[in-house]
Parts: C-alpha cells; sequence; structure tokens
C-alpha cells in the first residue's frame, strides 16, 4: 500500500451517497471512552475475521492552513513516518511490517488521520508506536529535505501533469472567496518550496495532542481492552490547551463566477459547483440530506438523470456526475463535473446539466425514483458492513469535522425521511445560478508528440 | 487510494504461524451444460457476491482490437426486452449492483445483492437476462463506441498510459498481450454490432466458464440459483489455448518526448505464467526488492534516500500465458538519468547478490503475519477465490500457501531471478521531456 497520500475531494463527487451503517442493527454499536487528556476513543466490534484497524484522527488538515503555509499539514503527515526520540526514519514502518501488518495515512482538508490494519492481537504494537509519534515526533533537516521533494514529485503526477486535476484546482481558488477550501490539500508548488523544517514544528506543537485525537478501533478486539491499551499507551501524554478554530466562513457569493483553463489535454472537461451548507455548518439538517439525495437523483448509478438523460439519452455527455459532501467541515460546493461526448463542447454540457437543475425546481421527482435512492443507501449500509475499515473511518470522520460520531446511526432514516416536496424546496433555495462557478477546461491546439524513438 | 501493492495481485495469500485463520473450504460442481461453480458460504453479513469469469479477455480480440473490451461495456445495455434504463432501474430499485469489465486474459461479470427474497428474485433475474439474452441495441452500441474511441484518444493525457502501452507493445511484440485492452482508434472504428454478438456467441459459453459464489446463502440455494442463472446459456466449447509468448531477443530502450514534468520510466519483461514453479521464490524475492512498499529495496533507495519518486515498484504478473515482470516510477524529467540508473542498479545486484538473511525472514514475517488480512471481507474473498481458480491453482492453495513461502531460501530466489529476470532481455520505456540535471 502506498503511504502518505493526499485525499482530493475530486475523488469524492464520483462516491455519490456515501451512506452509513443502520441504525437497525444494534449488534454494531459503537463503544465509547474520553482519556483524562481528552484522547477520545471509539471502538466497534466486529468479530467476522480475526484483524482490526485501529486509526488516530487529528483536527488538523488543509483547511486549518493559511496563504503561504499550504500543503503544511499534508508534509507534516509524511514527516510523521520518518522517526521519533525513540524511532529512527523508517523504524515505525519497519515494525509494522514485521508484525504483518498494512498501515497508510491521508490528510484531507478537514483532518490528518493515520492507520494500521492487522492481525487483531497485534494492537497494541500499533497503540504503542502510535503514542510515541503523538508526542515525541524528531523532526530532522535531512529527512524533511529529502520528504519535501517526495511530496513535490506526488503533487507534479497528480496535478502538473494531469490536465484535470489542475484544473479542480484553478476551479477551487476561484469558487472560494476567504474559505480555505480554496488551497490545495498537497499546497500550492510555491509554498512547498518555501516550507521550512521550524514551520513544520510549529504545526505539530500546535495540534498534535490526545485532546485533539479520535483513536477508533474496528474488528475483532473487545472494546474493554482497547480501553484498557488506550489507557496504558495514551494517558501520560499531556494535553495541550488550544485556541478556538478561526471561523473563516465564505462571503456570500454575489453572482456566477466563470473561467477557462486552457491544458495540453485531447478532451475538453468542466467543472461546476454550488455553494451549500453542510451538517457541521447549519441547524438545518433537513436541506443537507435533502441535498445528499438530491445528488443521489441525479447520479446514484445507471438509471440516476445524468446517466439517463445525458449520457444515454441526448448523449451530450461522455461522463457526467454529481456530488456532495455532507461531512465537510464547512459550506462546500454542490458540484458537478464531466466530459462533452465527442463533438459536443462544454458549454452545450453546461446548458444540459442547468437544464437537468431547473427540471428538479420545476417538478417534484416521482415516488419510484425516490423509492430506488433510498434503495440503494439502504443495501449500501450493508455491503459497508463488510469493511471494518469504512465503517472506522465513518466514526473518525464524523468526530474529527464537528458533526460527531452519534450522527452515523441516523443516516440512513434520515436519508429515508427526505420527501420529494423537500429536494424540490433544495434544489431552488441552493442551486441557483448566483452561487454557481463554472470551469471549463480547453484542450490547447498543441499537439503531442506520437514517435516513439529508439533511445540509447 | 491506489496501492502498488495491490496490482501484484494474483496469489498473494499465505498461512500465518502464530494465529489459526480459518481458510475457507471452496466447495465446487459443475452445472449439467459444463461451467464450473465454486461456493463459499459465509456469514455474518446477509450479502450475496458472484463473479462470472469467461476466458474472453482482449487476448481473443483477433483482428477486431478492443472487441472483448466493447462487447463487455455494452453487454448490459439492453437485454431480454428490457432497455439499458430498466435494466439500471430494476437493479437499483434493490440496490444490486451488476459491472461487467474485461481485462487481457478474462471478462467478469460481478453481481452484488442483499439476499433477502424479493430482491435477490429481482435482481437475479436482471443478472440472467444481461446473460443470456443482451441485444446490444445499436444505439447504445454507437455511443459506447464514441465514448472508447474518445477514451482512446485521451490516453495521450497521461504520460504514464503511454508509457504503459508503449511497454507492453514492446513486451510481447506480435502477441496479442502486446494490445491496449480497449484496442486502437482505428481497429475500434472498425467494430460492428455483428461484431458484439459474434464475439459474445463464441465465448460467453458454458465451458468457457468458471462462476465463483461467496456469501450468506445455503449450498442448495447456491446450487439453485446457479442452475437458474447459466441452464439457458449454451454449452458451446472452451476457448483455444492462445499463442506462447516469445522471449525477447535483445534489450531495448524506448523513449517518447511528451510535454510533462515528469519522466515515466517503466521496465519489463515476459517472465511467467500462472502456477509457475518459480513463483512462490520469486514472489517473496520481489516482496524485498519492490513488491512491499516502505519495506522493499526500491522505495528504500528511490524514495527515502534519494526523495526521487512519490511511487516506485516492481511486481511479478503471472497471466495465462507468459505475464511480465514490472518494475517503474516517476521522476522530475532532470532526474530521470539518475533515477534509471539507480533502479537498475538495484535491480542488477539483487539478481547478483539475492536479498539477505534478515531480508527474507523479515519478509516472510511480513507475509504471513499478514494473511488474516487477506481474507477479512466478502470482498477480499471472492477476490482470492476467483484468482486461485482462474489461474488454475489446485483448491487447497490458501491451505499450504503458509508453507510454500517458508520454505523458500536465499539461494532459490538468487536463482529464480538470475534464471527469469534476464537484463539482456529488458524493455525500457521513458516518457517525458529530455533534460539535463540543472
Amino acid at each position: 500500500m502506498k503511504k502518505r497520500l493526499v485525499l482530493f475531494f475530486i475523488l469524492n463527487i464520483f462516491f455519490v451517497l456515501t451512506a452509513f451503517a443502520s441504525s437497525e442493527n444494534q449488534a454494531t454499536m459503537v463503544h465509547q471512552k474520553v482519556l483524562k487528556n481528552g484522547l477520545k476513543v471509539l471502538v466497534k466490534e466486529d468479530r467476522r475475521a480475526p484483524v482490526m484497524v485501529s486509526q488516530v484522527w487529528y483536527k488538523v488538515g488543509a483547511s486549518y492552513e493559511y496563504d503561504g503555509i499550504t500543503g503544511l499539514s499534508h508534509v507534516l503527515e509524511h514527516m510523521m513516518f520518518q522517526g521519533t526520540e525513540n524511532l529512527a526514519p523508517g523504524e515505525f514502518s519497519k515494525i509494522i511490517a514485521e508484525n504483518g501488518g498494512r498501515e497508510n495515512a491521508f490528510t484531507g482538508a478537514d483532518y490528518t488521520a493515520y492507520f494500521q490494519t492487522m492481525e487483531a492481537s497485534r494492537l497494541d504494537v500499533s497503540m504503542r508506536l502510535e503514542s510515541e509519534r503523538m508526542h515525541r515526533l524528531n523532526l530532522q533537516e535531512k529527512e524533511f529535505v529529502k520528504e519535501l521533494q517526495v511530496v513535490m514529485e506526488e503533487r507534479r503526477l497528480r496535478t502538473e501533469d494531469k490536465p484535470q486535476g489542475q484544473t479542480y484546482e484553478y476551479f477551487k481558488a476561484l469558487a472560494y472567496t476567504s474559505s480555505p477550501y480554496r488551497n490545495p490539500i498537497i499546497g500550492w508548488m510555491q509554498d512547498l518550496e518555501d516550507m521550512k523544517l521550524a514551520d513544520l514544528a510549529v504545526w505539530y506543537k500546535r495540534w498534535y495532542a490526545p485532546n485533539n485525537a479520535t483513536l477508533v478501533v474496528a474488528g475483532d478486539v473487545k472494546a474493554a481492552n482497547v480501553f484498557k491499551l488506550a489507557e496504558q499507551y495514551f494517558a501520560d501524554i499531556p494535553m495541550v490547551k488550544f485556541e478556538a478554530v478561526k471561523k473563516r466562513i465564505e462571503v456570500p457569493q454575489l453572482g456566477i463566477r466563470r473561467a477557462i483553463v486552457k491544458q495540453k489535454a485531447k478532451a475538453p472537461y468542466i467543472l461546476m459547483g454550488y455553494k451549500v451548507p453542510v451538517l457541521n455548518s447549519t441547524k438545518n439538517e433537513q436541506d443537507v440530506y435533502a441535498l445528499e439525495v438530491l445528488s443521489g437523483i441525479l447520479s446514484s448509478g445507471g438509471s440516476s438523470r445524468l446517466a439517463s438523460n445525458l449520457i444515454r439519452g441526448t448523449q451530450v455527455a461522455a461522463s457526467v456526475s454529481a456530488g456532495y459532501d455532507m461531512n465537510a467541515r464547512l459550506p462546500t460546493l454542490f458540484m458537478f463535473d464531466g466530459i462533452p461526448a465527442e463533438g459536443k463542447t462544454a458549454q452545450e454540457l453546461e446548458t444540459a446539466i442547468i437544464e437537468q437543475i431547473n427540471q428538479l425546481q420545476n417538478a417534484v421527482v416521482e415516488t419510484k425514483e425516490l423509492a430506488r435512492i433510498k434503495a440503494q443507501v439502504v443495501a449500501s449500509s450493508v455491503y459497508e458492513k463488510d469493511s471494518n475499515f469504512y465503517q472506522a473511518m465513518q466514526l473518525g470522520m464524523l468526530e474529527t469535522v464537528g458533526v460527531g460520531w452519534e450522527k452515523e446511526s441516523e443516516y440512513v432514516d434520515k436519508v429515508k425521511a427526505v420527501t420529494a416536496e423537500q429536494l424540490q424546496a433544495a434544489a431552488k433555495k441552493y442551486l441557483i445560478e448566483d452561487h454557481l462557478t463554472v470551469v471549463h477546461m480547453l484542450p490547447q491546439s498543441e499537439g503531442v508528440k506520437q514517435e516513439v524513438t529508439s533511445a540509447q | 487510494m491506489r496501492s502498488n501493492q495491490q496490482r501484484l495481485m494474483g496469489l498473494v495469500l499465505c498461512l500465518v504461524t502464530t494465529v489459526s485463520v480459518a481458510v475457507p473450504t471452496i466447495q465446487h460442481w459443475n452445472t449439467k451444460n459444463g461451467a464450473t461453480v465454486y461456493f463459499v458460504p459465509t456469514q455474518g453479513l446477509p450479502i450475496l457476491d458472484v463473479q462470472l469469469v469467461f476466458d474472453a479477455g482482449s487476448a481473443r480480440d483477433g483482428e477486431k482490437l478492443g472487441v472483448a473490451a466493447l462487447t463487455a461495456a455494452v453487454l448490459n445495455e439492453g437485454a431480454g426486452g428490457l432497455t439499458a434504463q430498466e435494466i439500471a432501474e430494476q437493479l437499483e430499485s434493490v440496490g444490486a449492483q451488476l459491472g461487467v469489465s474485461a481485462s487481457r486474459d478474462f471478462t467478469s461479470i460481478s453481481y452484488r445483492s442483499l439476499t433477502d427474497e424479493q430482491t435477490l428474485a429481482t435482481s437475479w433475474a436482471v443478472f440472467k437476462k444481461v446473460l443470456n439474452q443482451p441485444s446490444f441495441p445499436l444505439k447504445e452500441f454507437k455511443r459506447v463506441k464514441q465514448n472508447t474511441l474518445l477514451g482512446i484518444k485521451r490516453r495521450e493525457e497521461s504520460p504514464g498510459t503511454l508509457a504503459q502501452l508503449a511497454l507492453y507493445k514492446a513486451m510481447f511484440k506480435n502477441h496479442p498481450y502486446s494490445n491496449a485492452i480497449k484496442g486502437e482508434e482505428a481497429s475500434v472504428n472498425d467494430i460492428h454490432k455483428v461484431d458484439l454478438k459474434a464475439f459474445y456467441k463464441q465465448y460467453y459459453v458454458a465451458k468457457n466458464l468458471l462462476v465463483v459464489v461467496v456469501g450468506g446463502i445455503s449450498r442448495e440455494q447456491a446450487e439453485q440459483l446457479t442452475n437458474e442463472l447459466l441452464l439457458a446459456l449454451p454449452s458451446g466449447k472452451e476457448a483455444e489455448p492462445i499463442k506462447p509468448v516469445a522471449d525477447l531477443k535483445q534489450a531495448e530502450n524506448l523513449h517518447q518526448e511528451y510535454p510533462s514534468q515528469q519522466t515515466h520510466l517503466m521496465y519489463g519483461l515476459p517472465v511467467l505464467k500462472h502456477n509457475d514453479a518459480d513463483y512462490f521464490a520469486l514472489y517473496v524475492g520481489n516482496h524485498i526488492l519492490g513488491g512491499s512498499g516502505f519495506s522493499s529495496r526500491i522505495v528504500k533507495e528511490i524514495r527515502e534516500e534519494r526523495g526521487l519518486a512519490y511511487s516506485a515498484y516492481s511486481y511479478f504478473h503471472p497471466m495465462v500465458e507468459k505475464g511480465p515482470f514490472l518494475m517503474g516510477l516517476q521522476t522530475r524529467n532532470e532526474k530521470a538519468a539518475e533515477a534509471s540508473a539507480a533502479v537498475k542498479g538495484l535491480l542488477t545486484s539483487f539478481i547478483e547478490e539475492g536479498p539477505t538473511e534478515k531480508e527474507l525472514i523479515a519478509s516472510k514475517k511480513n507475509i504471513s503475519g499478514g494473511f488474516a488480512l487477506k481474507l477479512d471481507s466478502n470482498k477480499k474473498l471472492l477476490g482470492n477465490i476467483v484468482s486461485i481458480v482462474a489461474s488454475g491453482a489446485p483448491l487447497d492453495y490458501l491451505n499450504t500457501y503458509l508453507q510454500r513461502i517458508e520454505l523458500v531460501t536465499r539461494k532459490q530466489i538468487q536463482n529464480a531471478f538470475k534464471r527469469r529476470v534476464d537484463m539482456n532481455q529488458m524493455v525500457m520505456v521513458t516518457v517525458g521531456q529530455t533534460a539535463t540535471e540543472k
């Protein structure tokens, strides 16, 4: 498994309706304990296989960063594998490997998380190592210089040399004004070049503490034993006093925003996004669940509207999807992206998407169509139980963005409660032109040389 | 989350020493018309997973490059009187999933559903129609073909894709494995609806089919469901063996100039079929060389020591005929020469000297200690059983795996690499901008 990766929101827009475990099944109950130093420990027992996943989530990510230090959370995540007071660089990974474990970490806009999946009896190995790097990281210049190069290669791979990836960066920077979501998770290249080891030390000291973390363990474990191990390894780590995180609320958008991004690409591509609230930002939960179901109506499965009408029907799109991350920490975008079919333009695809939105505003969704989305959510909530990792991830994420892990159990029922009228109202309220950002990625005419030559 | 190691695919399994992992017994039987069914019942979740594996990969394309992939892509776009929309609606009305995909060796149909009676009845009826009565509607065929052509054009947006295509061309010369699974612009343009129908008729037959069933149903139910699904399918005949892959006569270096910031470097040569006698030695050896992420020599040297790449890897990919050993990385253009020398140096010294005893012990610990993780979900179980049966490995493969890993010695690894990975036959492809180091 490749380590130290950035989770891009762009990935999420292809996974509509991230459904959660159902409240109907009490067997999948979550156990919680909060240590005296503030570390929250969540346990979900699942005895199907003698394995467990252990994840440590920190409330820090790209949306905690500000201009000039973008990418810091992600680089710090890389450095968390590069040595502590008692572990040489790379030793953490070596110990996990010798215990048959798989490990990785990921940084998002709203979180940084580390995980190990191992045979269940090795839980104490992962806990011991995670507790060590929670407060004894040894940031060294030599490792930093090298790791920064690795991150720049990661950026070139994902962004500089990926037309759609780079376009998404420009899109976010245009759509958001004062929200930190305008910056790329991996950071701007210039900020990476300017980064200093001292910046990382400050960031680590500021955010890595038990009272800013959640430990989630899922699998063939006993909650009481997990709590005991957590006490043993984490209880002595001191708390840190936190100032309130600055709100940095996005200023209201006062009209449509548009841009063109030229790329060395072979086909055009469009990105569209409407400013919308999320669970963590509004008391009006009903609207959030309505938006969640709307994204399903538009693009959950082959029978949903975008596939049915734009890919198969008018054939204006080669691919198109909608997506909404209701579990972001801050207000986000209701997104569309798509590639026009051969011979169709980005503008034609945009017009077709707007037409689909108009239909949602002008007429209520049919009962059968709504039932189909809900059936998919119910089924997914069972399919997801096939993965310990996914279940742990849902708990960790909800807790870390501020929504609270308890919300997980409400998801299916709240989706089921959404009515066709609520969908129409949400479409009218939120999917409006003044709150829209559109980017057309246009291929540059400059061709790519085709010849393959024999080299030395 | 992308992962290098997942591409190791195949038969990456083993037994654990310290913990008893319940290795599932694979039940199997033949249907009357000649399909083989493999079944593992599971407990705890009301989910049924089924995968149909036809010996109908792109290696069967013949002159019509891309026909296997296009047939797969259009299969569920109309069947048994249902339109594409109706197929999707009926499946999604009960939250079931059905997908079709082609690789070089196989075409797979994957099905997932809840197991309650109503849901199963609805989704199974659609599955049955898609398998037995696809109609390949002209409108959907034309659309999917157009989108395939667009996808072929868009390969040029990705230096990594270009490198991989060039590598397969050079490694497999005039063998069908040399071709892109989705074909080429000219060949796809020349595919018509009748070609899909002919391909379906020849290869989507019972004797050319393996069925893997995993989930929360009884043996009786599994037999009844698979009979219902399969018995209308013609027996047909097993596909003819594809031709052997020829060994390469000499090393080859190919470069394609591309306006990217990174140069993609890929190395490879054809090495091994499924169930090769050297497999375990090569697998454990590669685990040490470049197959185990941060524990491997390639990642340690290329990434951890030199900071040259985000991703660097090597793996063996056994196929029906000789599949490749592959090695690759991406680095900023001005470092391409340094990275190339370094990774070739690593391979050379590994072939010469093999691993150290310490490395061998550590890698065995990792493989055996991680065994339980390979079987911890229905999805993974399904994937492993498909690998076992599609490769023709013995059904007790999982039961004997650890012993076979444990028996691998340093000498065997060194010997196997020396015999099988010949640097004088290796193809190297670079795609990027020629640059000199600043």
